[in-house]
């Protein structure tokens, strides 16, 4: 029992990876809460979603779900550049105090969820069924179901690239810098502009996944994107500023959330990560990687 | 005239709620996501004293401003020694903690249906009373030491520590005001609006009332009053596009903060006295 309770977690954690990642892949480099990576999340789910309703007529299963996923995740980098263009860019320019992106994220995320409103109603819509609702049954008494596995699968494959590309590329080389000390990597002669586009680029692409993912789980509406808040949490708990931290985060999260419905239900279970959220931040004030972006001293 | 009245209520109400953040965000420079729910345990603590105990309604409101007082030390105490990020974080998980809260207490709060059957007491001239005192006490501490250690929090906080401030203490005790602020606002919104639910206490309401701090500008308390008005009068009177009218919002708000980052009024504030003359004139106008 607690070993299946144990995968449900991780398989619930590996969505909140996504969204934390994409979190974390911004604070990194400007140094500031993005709450419109939950905006965007709401509206690439619906264009995951537009993009199966088109593509359900000519492909089934696999090849349908990873065009879904494949849609969502380009829209959503696309979407990011254009949030980045509109909402920060001009701050960026004029040397805006971090409070100033706090704002204008949040405004921008509501901007974003009010859209879908505006042209797709707030009516809850699900994804055409991908997969059958297959088990597979471990040692008897275990059971996964495959969506589940899928979802494990597929994220997990989307951080991999995503840290390949952070850790093995040029560009990926840039963020870091750049998420290190941006005066000193503008004066090596990268382009701030573009290195931020490109982390926003990558932190949409993250979010376009985790959109398809959270509204495979939980239906289609637009205040899905409030789902972000785990995103938040997890990386906190990680470490602000740290991709492996909110990883780790993340997954922990998702392991203690899904042992509390059990043991508690769903309605209380807030409270209960509250409470231990409050008793880890005073015990382990930096997050679990113990590494956080200095504020200037 | 019965639904100008309705709208300047909830304005007043809501200028309240601002002001606390104000406080909290404005001049101490901390974002709370957790402020609306001191809006809740305001409301509900006075409703279900007064109509399930049958306290007397000012014993049910000053028992409400307490529970808010002893739930900002409870959330303040440990989170005021914490970097902002985490603050804004812990004040996140506490306002979603108490909606869980209520909505889980059925047989007390009524649940995710809400608690219905409070009677109105409260009148257009008792919230005008209520915003201009709380204006007094805003105005007075933005002007007193603590206002001004506020600020030098909020620019440096290394700084202002290594100037012999207490910021601990100066966080907590902003945060109490605020919280003791805002949980009488919930007790007004209450008794007006006879129904609460859960659900109208997110931490979206929090950062609603983040953004009107900053569009009037943030070194502005006048500016928080003036926006106050516009961004939740606005969407009432743009009610006739009811589907676009948070979206114009939003792009107003985009605007304000890419083309004029300091906010409506910048470091400007109209005086005192003038600025009482000028809410007299407006709540006298038809």
């Amino acid at each position: 029992m607690t070993l299946q309770l144990l995968i449900n977690g991780i398989s619930l954690g590996s969505v909140y990876a996504l969204v934390a990642v994409g979190f974390a892949l911004i604070f990194n480099i400007l140094k500031f809460s993005n709450f419109s990576h939950g905006g965007l999340m709401s509206v690439t789910a619906y264009i995951g979603y537009v993009a199966s309703i088109f593509l359900v007529r000519y492909i089934h299963a696999l090849p349908l779900f990873v065009a879904t996923l494949l849609a969502a995740a380009l829209g959503g980098g696309l979407l990011a550049l254009v949030v980045e263009r509109v909402a920060f860019r001009r701050l960026r320019e004029s040397g805006s105090s971090v409070i100033y992106y706090f704002i204008s994220s949040i405004t921008m995320g509501i901007l974003m969820e009010n859209s879908i409103t505006i042209f797709a109603s707030s009516n809850f819509y699900s994804y055409p069924p991908f997969f059958p609702a297959w088990t597979i049954r471990l040692f008897g008494a275990l059971t996964i179901a495959v969506p589940d596995l899928l979802t494990l699968c597929f994220s997990a494959s989307a951080l991999v690239i995503l840290l390949v590309v952070l850790f093995r590329t040029k560009i990926g080389l840039a963020i870091r810098c750049t998420s290190f000390d941006t005066g000193t990597a503008k004066l090596m002669g990268m382009d701030p502009n573009r290195v931020v586009a490109a982390a926003f680029f990558a932190s949409g692409v993250m979010g376009g996944v985790a959109g398809v993912f959270l509204g495979i789980n939980y239906t289609l509406y637009p205040q899905l994107g409030q789902l972000i808040v785990k995103g938040f949490v997890a990386s906190v708990i990680g470490g602000l500023g740290s991709i492996s931290g909110a990883l780790i985060g993340a997954v922990l999260l998702g392991v203690v959330e899904i042992i509390l419905i059990d043991l508690v239900g769903a309605g209380w279970s807030p409270v209960f990560i509250f409470v231990i959220m409050l008793i880890f931040l005073l015990l382990r004030p930096r997050g679990i990687s113990g590494l956080i972006v200095q504020e200037k001293a | 005239m019965e639904y100008l009245l309705s709208t300047l209520t909830f304005t007043g109400i809501a200028l309240i709620g601002v002001l606390g953040t104000y406080m909290v965000t404005g001049l101490t420079g901390l974002f709370s996501f957790g402020q609306a729910a001191f809006l809740a345990i305001g409301a509900y603590v006075s409703a279900v004293l007064f109509k399930n105990l049958g306290l007397p309604l000012p014993l049910a409101a000053l028992a409400a401003v307490l529970v808010g007082l002893a739930a900002g030390l409870l959330v303040g105490l440990p989170t005021v020694r914490l970097r902002r990020d985490y603050i804004s974080l812990v004040t996140f998980g506490f306002g979603e903690a108490i909606i869980a809260v209520l909505n889980n207490t059925t047989n007390i709060t009524g649940g995710a249906m809400g608690l219905s059957g409070v009677p109105q007491h409260t009148s257009f001239p008792l919230v005008f009373i209520s915003v201009v005192v709380c204006l007094a006490v805003v105005v007075s501490y933005k002007n007193s030491k603590y206002g001004r250690q506020c600020l030098a929090l909020r620019n440096d906080e290394l700084a202002a520590k290594s100037m012999g401030i207490n910021v601990e203490r100066l966080k907590l005790i902003t945060f109490l005001i605020a919280s003791v602020m805002t949980s009488f606002a919930g007790v007004l919104y209450v008794f007006y609006t006879t129904y609460v639910e859960p659900g109208a206490f997110g931490w979206v309401v929090s950062a609603e009332w983040m953004i009107i701090v900053f569009v009037g500008g943030v070194n502005s308390l006048t500016g928080a009053v003036v926006s106050t008005v516009l961004l939740t009068g606005l969407p009432e009177f743009l009610r006739f596009a009811s589907e676009w009218r948070i979206a114009i919002y939003c792009v107003i708000v985009l605007l304000i903060l890419n083309f004029r980052p300091s906010g409506m009024f910048g470091q400007h504030e109209i005086s005192l006295s003038f600025l009482r003359r000028l809410v007299r004139k407006g709540a006298k106008a038809p």
